[in-house]
């Protein structure tokens, strides 16, 4: 759906069914230079079982305008200021890298929303180097094509995708190129310059759960497990791919984040 | 690690690794037409495009995916979609981007199955096509109306061997919103990459040299994934909600994906031009040695070329990386590697003197196809267009003395050779 929020038009995929806000609504925050396509599988199968789904795309991330945020708390405050527009009464947040740091900052500053939080390929610091700082400021689209690469498995180097004739490379470089140009290097600044994660890691009190990957070069596994060190009582899984989960291992993700749900009821 | 495999390596790899549970080396043939579902739900969500995975095999199958994986791999593509031929292909992008009162530009120059069903059939739906000369980008600009849904053209057209500027036409269709679709069979994406080039959706035939050796037929729809179809006015069955899975927006839901899906989920559930596992399996053993075919497929033309110039026999002679080729400077530009494996020439003699080579050639083979890895000939004037005058077969850029040849991978002397007692036998008619 798409809405005017804050003067900008903001969409906002909900897995092909309508928004109920009176209903338990799993947020899905997308990554750096990402937008919601980057849930294609996660977004309909939730919705189908009868979630309530809304997967934002950031502002000017996907099919949504306006001006993009330039630190991890001005997404969170977006993000909450979206939540409280939509009149959302319980709220499970589902973040994908850069989307963990943002889960956390939105539970270190608007908890009360928050039932639960999942982090996939997540950690409490995402690092960016120089080179690729610069590179998402001079020439964004070569950045994209080398984030793409370097963050899938071998499946994305060899096209092995469970959804038939689907290229990762191909799709992610695409999906990618959607964004506003200035996107990518917001989100990588955002990233670099998050300093507070342990300090919200340790601040959650709600049910976790950590999706990792063995294979990732994006928020290394190492990164990841001295992440959920500091979550409370944090269910974790590594699956065997690289950092793009969603789209790499949907079937095994999905099966994880539904049992993790179920067991909120 | 990621490694970001060069073209020969995806060849051979591209879109399968062994199998986990046997150890498979090679693509197995999934010859099956159905799928066990482990549970309702899981067939549920199969149905609603909730996950990827596999149904019925006229939807999708393992080993199709397989190939249809490498050939979006080999192209840069977003997706891709196999079906049973080549015109398959052309019908289910047509299909399922235009509708009744739209219309389409495309190249006057083609293969006479595309012009059949763009000239013929389509406008029996309410689809009609204007034809402009494929080497004049203004007048494809000038021939674009507010109800164009797309450009479609050969890079490399069948029979004439024009070249299409496919970047300059690029930029006419970008500016206006309109995807640039082309018939890459006889480039391949070895020779040429159309996505680099701006155009948006790729059709093939895999029969021909993907495949390569004569044996199964097939066709591939390759999506670049770089089209904006986000204009609900214009695209209505793609970006706005579609009668399928409850008004489904393939757009806003599938991103670059969205023309992919849409095809699988309307025109290979509605029309059923699935392209069968073997066949399959039989395409991607073709598409493992591309690179090294097409290597020898371009150094045997260009050899051959040289000797049909220089025959007595040989009145004209036409392949795209000859300087007297109009287009030469095209495809120089656009395709480095060599311009394809198709050349024609005019023997001295006309009608029958192009007959009496024909049947008197014993290697290269006489029949209607092009692309196998042995040399293949044809003489239009006596056999596909033999009803046709000498003026009328003008008209559509053939003339009565043309043969149409398709180099093969042997030895070239030996064609060279074989060559010889077909221009020994018109010597002996001109006489």
């Amino acid at each position: 759906m798409i809405i005017t929020f804050k003067g900008a038009k903001t969409y906002i995929g909900t897995g092909g069914k309508s928004l109920v806000n009176t209903k338990r609504t799993l947020c899905f925050l997308h990554g750096s230079g990402q937008n919601h396509l980057s849930f294609i599988q996660q977004a309909r199968f939730f919705a189908y079982k009868g979630y309530s789904v809304i997967v934002p795309d950031m502002p000017a991330h996907g099919f949504s305008d306006g001006n993009p945020c330039k630190s991890i708390k001005e997404n969170a405050e977006w993000i909450n200021d979206l939540l409280v527009e939509l009149n959302l009464k319980e709220v499970v947040v589902i973040g994908h890298s850069q989307g963990c740091l943002v889960a956390l900052e939105l539970n270190r500053i608007f908890k009360s929303f928050l039932k639960s939080v999942i982090f996939v390929a997540g950690s409490n610091k995402i690092p960016v180097n120089q080179f690729l700082l610069d590179l998402s400021k001079d020439n964004p689209q070569k950045a994209s094509k080398m984030m793409v690469t370097w963050g899938h498995g071998i499946d994305g180097d060899l096209s092995i995708n469970k959804w038939p004739g689907h290229s990762h490379y191909g799709e992610g470089n695409n999906i990618m190129c959607m964004n506003k140009p200035t996107a990518l290097k917001h989100d990588l600044n955002s990233c670099n310059d998050y300093l507070d994660g342990i300090d919200a890691s340790k601040k959650i009190e709600v049910p976790t759960l950590a999706v990792l990957a063995k294979n990732d070069q994006m928020t290394p596994l190492k990164s990841g497990l001295k992440f959920v060190e500091l979550l409370k009582n944090c269910e974790t899984h590594i699956l065997d791919c690289g950092h793009f989960l969603p789209s790499e291992r949907p079937m095994e993700l999905n099966s994880i984040i539904n049992s993790f749900l179920l067991k909120l009821e | 690690m990621s490694e970001n495999y060069k073209f020969d390596t995806l060849s051979l790899h591209a879109g399968h690794i062994p199998d986990k549970e046997t150890g498979s080396r090679a693509v197995p043939i999934y010859q099956t037409t159905s799928y066990v579902f482990n549970s309702t739900e899981e067939a549920a969500s199969l149905y609603n495009m909730e996950v990827g995975g596999h149904l019925y095999t006229r939807i999708s199958n393992p080993t199709v995916a397989a190939l249809e994986q490498r050939l979006a791999a080999l192209e840069g593509g977003a997706s891709a979609l196999a079906c049973s031929s080549g015109m398959a292909a052309m019908h289910l992008v047509v299909s399922a981007i235009c509708s009744n009162g739209d219309h389409i530009v495309a190249s006057s120059k083609m293969y006479g199955a595309n012009i059949n069903l763009l000239q013929h059939t389509m406008p029996r739906f309410g689809v009609k096509t204007d034809f402009v000369n494929p080497n004049d980008p203004d007048a494809i600009e000038r021939a674009i109306k507010p109800n164009t849904k797309l450009v479609f053209g050969e890079v490399i057209g069948n029979p004439g061997l024009d070249i299409m500027d496919v970047p300059e036409i690029a930029k006419i269709c970008n500016s206006k919103n309109i995807p640039l679709v082309l018939d890459a069979t006889f480039n391949t994406p070895y020779l040429m990459q159309p996505f680099k080039h701006g155009a948006n959706i790729v059709v093939h035939s895999l029969t021909k040299w993907l495949g390569g050796h004569g044996i199964a037929i097939g066709g591939a729809i390759v999506n670049g994934g770089n089209f904006d179809w986000g204009d609900k006015d214009k695209f209505p069955t793609i970006s706005g909600p579609h009668f399928a899975l409850g008004g489904i927006s393939f757009w806003e839901e599938f991103g670059p994906s969205a023309l992919i899906a849409k095809i699988r989920a309307e025109g290979m559930y509605n029309f059923g031009p699935s392209l069968s596992p073997t066949n399959a399996f039989h395409l991607m053993q073709g598409i493992e040695t591309l690179p090294l075919r097409m290597k020898k497929h371009i150094e045997n033309t260009h050899s051959i070329s040289d000797f049909l110039v220089n025959h007595e026999m040989v009145e004209w002679v036409k392949h795209p990386d000859l300087e007297t080729h109009p287009d030469h400077q095209v495809a120089k530009r656009i395709l480095p590697k060599g311009s394809g494996s198709i050349v024609a020439f005019g023997i001295k003699g006309g009608r029958e003197a192009g007959k009496a080579f024909i049947e008197s050639v014993q290697l290269a083979s006489h029949l209607a196809n092009v692309g196998d890895a042995k040399t293949l000939l044809i003489h239009p004037g006596s056999t596909t267009h033999s009803h046709l005058s000498s003026e009328a077969m003008k008209e559509g850029g053939l003339t009565d003395d043309m043969i149409r040849l398709s180099v093969g991978l042997e030895d070239i002397d030996d064609i060279k050779k074989d060559f010889e007692k077909g221009f020994k036998a018109v010597k002996k008619l001109n006489k």
